[in-house]
């Protein structure tokens, strides 16, 4: 053989044909890429728009027994700057058809003789049913109506004429997401989830396709090693993944305002980083699976779970069980979405994200050693 | 390994668990010869195929491939040797030339020169004018040409077609089979697993797997000399009957069986002749009789070896 004689050019040449014949079936089966793309851009608008943490016009009912003005006038403080929203007012032993039929998520009561309370200088009382069935949305209710409680005491305390200073001063500042809005926080969490679905899932159908139509054996019978039917595997799958984060960037730019304050480099190394260890993991699962139905459960399963719940991209890390905080140390996602923050909310620099960067290039070498071993053992 | 020998198995086993699959057999093959290893499914053809080409090392015994040994140099084997498998192993959703571009580059073949092996294969096979189209669109025959010429595409010494002809019509059969004989002229040693015993006929040697073992080994003529030594003879005439009862009666007559308008005569070889059986049924007033003698079938062989071989035991020589 001419040109291909020296070994490099001969491990080259067989990681080329087998990258090659994988891009030939993507291209036959464009499904596969729109699927890489299409999602993505999708699911992003689909949860920037859907998923908002931020909430306003919340339904409040309004139970008033004292029926003064002093007791319209908190009503009022609740629903004048449209944070709630009134949906009626009734008797607070109905609390639970309001809650049912009326879709109220909160009800206000005021006690009979809230005025006269605040007229002798008492403490006056007013109380706040909260429906807690989604506990995140009744924890950021209760702030807000503390702020409004908090708000209205010091007027009704400065119209009495008490000079004293309010009692309390609650100084809420949102840093690095000074708007609080949910798709800048939300993007990187989305990039991490969307690259892991798909590459899990290409990469564990590619290879369990391999074994199922019984090419694998004719693969194995030629001289191209495991490690070269891996790399060829992996490649063109990586190059989709890079192409996925720049879509999911662009439209987290674009659309939503997500900065982009450090470097794109450094993002895309992460990105590589990140989706190395997820191809690696569906090439793991294929291996052992050796069965498209059961590598796409398994892959889907390994890959959406993971970093849905355990990459802090919707549970803060620091609020998990302890079990699911250790749990969630090997999964990649978690460093990704990590870095990903970092990188583009703060404009921190490769020295304080190069252990999230360090931890996915682990994860990524030992799963793709794991599956390159196992790959051996199911021959010979 | 002598040197005219590409192949050469000694005391091949291989055991999976408690089954012996491959059951200590030896033989050699000639470089340039086509040889045909046949046996009924689970007989332990495609077992002994995937330890000669590396794919599964050896419980027992050696072999050699292209001067390899099978076990310690498996990827020395791959490189020397084609490989066409059971399963079709084709990507049916890419065009015929990518087909072969691929498996050209599997052996390390790239640029010019892989095109230019790919354009010489699509020749030999007759593919040329099928080369843009999608592999999964062709009917069986071609598709096996295409996996025939996937194999052979980076020159290989010796080629292993494991059951090539399954499954594929009787004029597509010929037209591969005319290839294979193409293949072996230019000094490729072909190792072929069929159950057709008429393409068994092609092969110079053949050898006969029976419950993972090698009980029978030689050229389809020897083979039908040793296992079926009886002279086989269609006579045709008018008034056999009472030639055929008489026949029936003479030493050295196995069976003289109606067969259509004729008869079917079996005789020792050594007792009688066509000329004497011709006469011996004239004289009970047979007319106008004429004598073939057709050679036994492989099948017969076959039949003969598999009724035996449980019993017979050790391979012919």
């Amino acid at each position: 053989m001419t040109a291909s004689g020296t070994r490099a050019g001969r491990f080259v040449a067989r990681v080329m044909a087998i990258a090659w014949k994988e891009v030939l079936h993507i291209q036959r089966d464009p499904r596969t890429l729109v699927l890489a793309l299409v999602m993505p851009v999708v699911m992003l608008l689909l949860f920037g728009y859907g998923v908002s943490f931020d909430i306003d016009h919340v339904r409040l009912a309004v139970s008033d027994l004292d029926r003064t003005e002093a007791s319209r006038r908190l009503a009022l403080a609740f629903t004048e700057n449209g944070e709630f929203e009134a949906v009626g007012g009734a008797d607070a032993d109905q609390a639970d058809t309001l809650f049912r039929r009326h879709g109220a998520r909160a009800i206000l009561v005021i006690p009979q003789g809230y005025a006269k309370d605040l007229e002798r200088g008492g403490p006056a009382r007013a109380q706040l049913l909260l429906d807690a069935a989604d506990p995140v949305t009744a924890n950021q209710v209760l702030t807000k109506a503390d702020a409004i409680a908090l708000s209205e005491g010091r007027r009704v305390a400065g119209a009495s004429g008490v000079s004293a200073a309010p009692p309390l001063q609650v100084k809420v500042s949102t840093r690095y997401n000074p708007e609080a809005r949910s798709a800048v926080y939300i993007v990187p969490g989305l990039a991490a989830y969307l690259m892991a679905i798909t590459a899990v899932l290409l990469t564990a159908l590619t290879v369990a396709g391999e074994w199922e139509r019984g090419s694998m054996e004719q693969l194995f019978a030629s001289p191209v090693s495991r490690l070269e039917i891996v790399l060829g595997k992996l490649l063109p799958y990586l190059g989709i993944g890079l192409i996925q984060l720049l879509l999911i960037l662009g439209v987290g730019t674009n659309v939503f305002d997500v900065p982009i304050l450090g470097s794109p480099f450094l993002v895309m190394l992460a990105g590589l980083l990140f989706l190395a260890g997820m191809l690696g993991q569906g090439l793991f699962i294929s291996v052992v699976a050796r069965n498209q139905l059961v590598a796409t459960q398994a892959g889907a399963l390994s890959s959406l779970l993971p970093s849905l719940l355990l990459s802090g991209m919707l549970v803060p890390i620091d609020n998990m069980p302890a079990p699911l905080r250790a749990i969630s140390r090997v999964i990649p996602a978690r460093y990704l979405v990590d870095a990903l923050r970092q990188i583009l909310l703060k404009g921190n620099g490769f020295a304080s994200i190069w252990d999230d960067l360090l931890a996915m290039l682990l994860f990524a070498v030992v799963i793709i050693a794991l599956a390159t071993r196992r790959f051996q053992r199911r021959i010979a | 390994m002598s040197p005219g020998q590409s192949i050469e198995a000694e005391h091949l086993s291989r055991r999976f668990g408690e089954f012996l699959a491959v059951d200590d057999v030896s033989f050699q093959v000639e470089k340039g010869e086509i040889f045909g290893y046949l046996g009924a499914n689970g007989a332990g053809k495609s077992t002994t195929i995937r330890m000669l080409i590396g794919l599964l090392a050896p419980s027992g015994g050696r072999a050699s491939v292209a001067g390899h040994d099978v076990a310690t140099e498996p990827e020395a084997v791959k490189s020397a040797i084609g490989y066409m498998s059971q399963k079709f192993s084709l990507y049916l959703d890419l065009p015929v030339r990518e087909n072969l571009r691929f498996f050209g580059g599997a052996y390390g073949l790239w640029g010019r020169e892989l095109g230019r092996r790919a354009d010489e294969v699509l020749e030999l096979t007759g593919l040329a004018e099928h080369r843009d189209e999608i592999t999964g669109s062709l009917p069986g025959g071609i598709r096996q040409r295409l996996a025939l010429g996937s194999a052979v595409l980076h020159r290989p010494s010796i080629v292993f077609l494991d059951e090539p002809t399954a499954g594929v019509d009787p004029e597509a059969r010929r037209s591969f089979w005319r290839l294979i004989r193409d293949l072996a002229r230019g000094g490729t040693t072909v190792f072929v697993t069929t159950h057709y015993l008429d393409e068994a006929e092609y092969c110079r040697r053949i050898g006969l797997m029976v419950d993972g073992r090698l009980v029978a080994l030689d050229t389809p003529a020897a083979l039908k000399r040793t296992w079926v030594p009886d002279r086989v003879l269609l006579v045709r005439g008018r008034n056999l009957a009472a030639g055929a009862a008489a026949l029936r009666e003479q030493p050295g007559v196995r069976a003289a069986e109606p067969f259509g308008a004729g008869l079917h005569v079996r005789v020792d070889p050594a007792a009688w002749s066509g000329a004497a059986v011709a006469a011996a049924i004239g004289r009970q007033g047979g007319e106008g009789i004429s004598v073939e003698e057709s050679e036994p079938s492989l099948e017969d062989v076959f039949l003969a070896v598999v009724g035996r071989g449980a019993t017979a035991g050790e391979a012919a020589p």
